[in-house]
């Protein structure tokens, strides 16, 4: 390669490096822009020319986490996001183990399956747990949500695991029969363990969604269970004198998925293709 | 199954079971109620076979909603698809420093799809929002980004490429990062130039995850529920009201659920259609990739 | 400590039968390989005796036990994976004793056993190790002992060298020969390495294609191929085959792309056949007189000469020990000892019998 190419590439490099610099920022604008007005008094926030530089002030934070009911809807996300979790992922992991330990020809239909589910329209589901829901005086509990949310997620969970557990080598399940296992032995003494950091993701995305998730949670709960996206966006609606609280709540609410993204980054693309975190 | 593994078929008791329960179980009862007139308000139904059907297929409102829904659903893909690939190809090329990048791009898509239709909302909310405020200062007029039919749909359009662009651009990220590196230098050494290497080695070899994403990307469209209930509501009139948004309609505002269920699985067939087509789609495209 | 019989096996995957009727029977402390190209179906049939898969028709029997339709923990026998299939999360003594934990066996039982096998392999230093921290050849080892520390009937081997470089290749190999030794175990060793298994075997199984095409001893097999495929298998370089006709005196060979090998006895066909004639490499020695052949190409590797001829068109190697002056285009003169002809009827491609 010419020397004169290479200041050429280089050049390229720099401008995109310039570009994407650029689009990531304005990319971000909603963002930054809720985060500054979830700071700012009502008198910085109606502003023309929009105010950049004000005193930023956490009353608001402080006032959305103590003088509402938000904790209560924190409260009821954790719970139902944990219950998710912990009927999801230890039954997906079961399935998703087998799945990637019986022929393939067996499996692949199974998992054809389950890809068609996921893609099944959320609405279709929500009627009848709506409708049932009623039936058994069962809106506005717990277990109602936790269940269809263990619904929609767990065609997800077992695409996921099965991933994880197909790179855990054959070898070892067969090593651990000629050494003396059962099947049900082999699974928990010898590849539970070498599973544990994708159950960890798989936790850590099925608890995503269920934190994330609105339509069932729009439906089926009431003043009881209600999780922080409804309230959010009941709460954050038209009023436009109660902006910057809303905004703190919203931008509260973001918080710990950032924090989770983190942990996450590595497996992103994983979670994703094995089904989108949203829907 | 080798008969030493026959004890896993065990391992398929608590899923299969759960999913009868909460998956097969509702989807059939939804089937179901489809054929009654069942207004969930007084509680009484009866059956009518067809009727929900019929009655659905030959009012404009349903087809009013198809129409939006494809316009969104054609609209985003090609924006999410062209402005995901773009950036995909930049993170490629950045190599080391593309990992800030893809996390902070990342953001919009991993935040709560209520509160991020919040964020957008703010921006494009009337005379006190970003972007308002901002063209205002210019003493430019805008445009009413919600409240006008035409608007509303570009807005939600835009919306759903915010969230969304950023699945995309990983997805295609993640192929590109799997690319035989040997086939670019190869190119290279050939001297075909930047766009001569897109087109006929990345593109190529690329096409499983294209394909993929975009398939993904179109049926999440018709379950695209919470960005349209939180931006516009549907509205204004129904200038954004989706299949979706409809079917909420009848089941949970009206409460007309027999009717709703007949829609859903309305949805479903189209649905169900899109994706047979697009799997073929898949299936010539990796024939292709074979020749 | 066993011996071990396969009597008519079968083993179909959907429509694709990949082992026909194999009968083999192994007696008690037998070390005997299964060898062939990949796709022959060694790899399987050991895992049909290991029961990882199941028998289509036929049986298994160990020490008279017919164990076709067992659990593979209750067959007594113990593997060597090509992976090793060792288990991460386990220290090198935990993997060790893991099937013995399993047996219910008292700690004191397990530290001993261990102990013992790790003695023999010169494992103890490393026991509180992991597998991720112990080298290529230190895993082999350690896939051993666990092996060993069951005390089964029989051993498994599944091609456990392939994953070693070649000098590590070949102190493995003599080590698991003297383990065998002095363990006096029954061992069933797969391999795709005839060299391996030629050094290896008290028996050799060669197979192809799902069916055994010879059982023996390692020269007998060497010495008297049953078939043409056996005899271009078996030994390296491999056996020159030429197809042609013997002559009318039965002292000469015309082979059918042209030319002709001389003998100094006859050979042991009717004149006129048509045979496909084997000689090995290290048989085709230069003489004053005999047939006529070009030397096309000289290879050095040091112990050895590997020489290309070409007699009127048709290749043939050579192999000889001392160092000729050969040059490259030099004609010369070969003679081949007429009790070193293999001859194969060119029909089925089996061995002429008395020959």
């Amino acid at each position: 390669m010419s020397a004169q190419m290479r200041v050429g590439q280089q050049r390229t490099t720099w401008l995109i490096f310039i570009g994407l610099c650029l689009f990531t920022f304005i990319n971000l604008t909603p963002l930054i822009w809720a985060v500054l007005t979830s700071l700012k008094d009502p008198r910085d926030a109606f502003t023309i020319p929009p105010t950049i530089i004000f005193e930023p002030t956490l009353k608001y934070h402080i006032q959305v986490w103590t003088e509402n009911d938000f904790v209560f809807y924190l409260m009821n996300s954790l719970i139902i996001s944990a219950g998710t979790v912990f009927i999801s992922v230890p039954a997906g992991s079961l399935a998703a183990y087998a799945l990637s330990r019986i022929p393939r020809r067996s499996a692949g239909p199974i998992l054809s399956a389950l890809f068609t589910i996921r893609m099944f329209p959320h609405m279709l589901l929500a009627i009848p747990f709506f409708v049932m829901g009623t039936f058994l005086n069962m809106i506005d509990t717990y277990p109602l949500l936790i269940l269809a949310l263990v619904a929609i997620n767990q065609p997800f969970t077992i695409w996921l695991m099965h991933g994880f557990f197909l790179e855990i080598p054959r070898d070892l399940d067969e090593a651990a029969a000629i050494d003396g296992c059962s099947n049900w032995q082999a699974f928990r003494i010898v590849i539970l363990p070498l599973a544990r950091p994708g159950m960890t993701v798989a936790a850590l995305f099925s608890l995503l969604l269920s934190y994330n998730e609105f339509l069932f949670a729009l439906v089926l709960t009431g003043t009881d269970t209600k999780t922080l996206p409804v309230a959010i966006a009941s709460f954050g609606g038209e009023d436009i004198s109660s902006w910057s609280l809303s905004a703190a709540g919203a931008v509260g609410i973001m918080l710990p998925i950032v924090l989770v993204m983190l942990i996450l980054q590595r497996h992103l693309v994983r979670g994703l293709t094995a089904g989108a975190v949203k829907g | 199954m080798v008969r030493w593994q026959h004890g896993l078929w065990l391992f398929f008791l608590p899923s299969f079971g759960l999913l009868a329960v909460v998956l097969l179980w509702p989807l059939g009862y939804a089937v179901y109620l489809s054929f009654f007139d069942y207004y969930l308000g007084s509680g009484e139904r009866t059956f009518v076979g067809l009727a929900n059907y019929i009655d659905l297929l030959t009012e404009a409102r349903l087809w009013n909603s198809m129409w939006t829904t494809i316009i969104i659903a054609f609209g985003s893909v090609a924006l999410e698809f062209l402005v995901g690939f773009a950036l995909a190809l930049a993170l490629y090329r950045l190599n080391g420093s593309a990992k800030v990048f893809s996390v902070l791009l990342f953001l919009p898509h991993i935040v709560t799809p209520v509160v991020a239709a919040l964020f957008l909302k703010w921006m494009l909310a009337s005379n006190w929002g970003f972007i308002d405020a901002t063209l205002l200062t210019f003493n430019i007029e805008p445009a009413d980004w919600l409240g006008s039919p035409v608007w509303a749909k570009v807005s939600v359009i835009l919306a759903d490429a915010w969230v969304f662009t950023p699945l995309v651009m990983m997805v295609l990220y993640a192929a590109l990062q799997g690319l035989d590196t040997s086939l670019l230098e190869a190119a290279q050494i050939d001297g075909a130039s930047s766009w001569n290497t897109l087109r006929h080695v990345i593109i190529p070899a690329l096409i499983p995850a294209i394909i993929f994403v975009i398939s993904i990307r179109l049926m999440d469209v018709f379950r695209f529920f919470d960005l349209i209930y939180v931006l516009t509501g549907g509205g204004p009139g129904t200038a954004t009201e989706t299949i979706t948004m409809y079917t909420y309609q009848l089941g949970f505002r009206m409460l007309e659920v027999g009717k709703a269920s007949a829609l859903g699985v309305i949805t479903l067939i189209v649905v169900a259609i899109l994706l047979l087509t697009i799997n073929r789609g898949l299936n010539k495209a990796y024939r292709g990739g074979d020749r | 400590m066993a011996p071990l019989t396969i009597q008519q096996a079968t083993k179909s995957f959907g429509e694709v039968q990949v082992l026909h009727g194999i009968d083999i029977s192994i007696d008690d402390g037998e070390f005997v390989v299964l060898v062939g190209p990949s796709g022959c179906g060694k790899s399987t049939l050991l895992r049909l005796i290991a029961g990882l898969e199941d028998i289509s028709t036929g049986s298994i029997l160990i020490d008279g036990r017919d164990i076709s339709r067992s659990h593979p923990k209750d067959r007594d026998i113990a593997m060597v994976f090509q992976s090793y299939a060792l288990y991460p999360h386990m220290t090198v003594a935990e993997n060790m004793g893991f099937s013995l934990r399993m047996r219910g066996a008292t700690m004191d039982e397990q530290h001993r056993k261990v102990h013992e096998a790790a003695g023999i392999l010169d494992l103890e230093p490393l026991l509180d190790r992991y597998p991720r921290q112990l080298s290529g050849g230190q895993r082999q080892r350690v896939a051993m002992g666990r092996a060993i520390v069951r005390d089964p009937k029989v051993f498994l081997f599944d091609e456990p060298l392939s994953n070693l470089d070649a000098k590590l290749r070949v102190q493995m190999r003599a080590e698991i020969r003297s383990l065998h030794k002095s363990l006096e175990t029954t061992i069933v060793y797969v391999t795709h390495d005839q060299i391996e298994a030629m050094t290896m075997a008290d028996k050799i199984v060669v197979m192809r294609g799902g069916y055994v095409e010879q059982i023996g001893s390692p020269m007998a097999v060497y010495d008297a191929p049953a078939n043409v495929f056996v005899a271009g298998f078996i030994g390296s370089p491999a056996m020159n085959l030429l197809k042609g006709r013997i002559g009318s005196d039965r002292q000469s060979f015309d082979l059918d792309a042209g030319g002709v090998l001389q003998f100094d006895s006859v050979l042991n066909a009717r004149p006129h056949q048509p045979v496909i004639l084997g000689v090995r490499p290290e048989y085709v020695k230069i003489s004053d007189g005999g047939s006529a052949a070009v030397v096309k190409l000289i290879e050095p590797t040091g112990a050895d000469l590997h020489v290309m001829l070409d007699i009127a068109g048709t290749k043939l190697t050579a192999v000889y020990h001392e160092r000729l002056t050969l040059e490259e285009g030099q004609e010369v003169r070969l003679a081949i000892p007429t009790d070193h002809v293999h001859l194969f009827d060119p029909e089925n491609e089996t061995r002429i019998v008395g020959n």
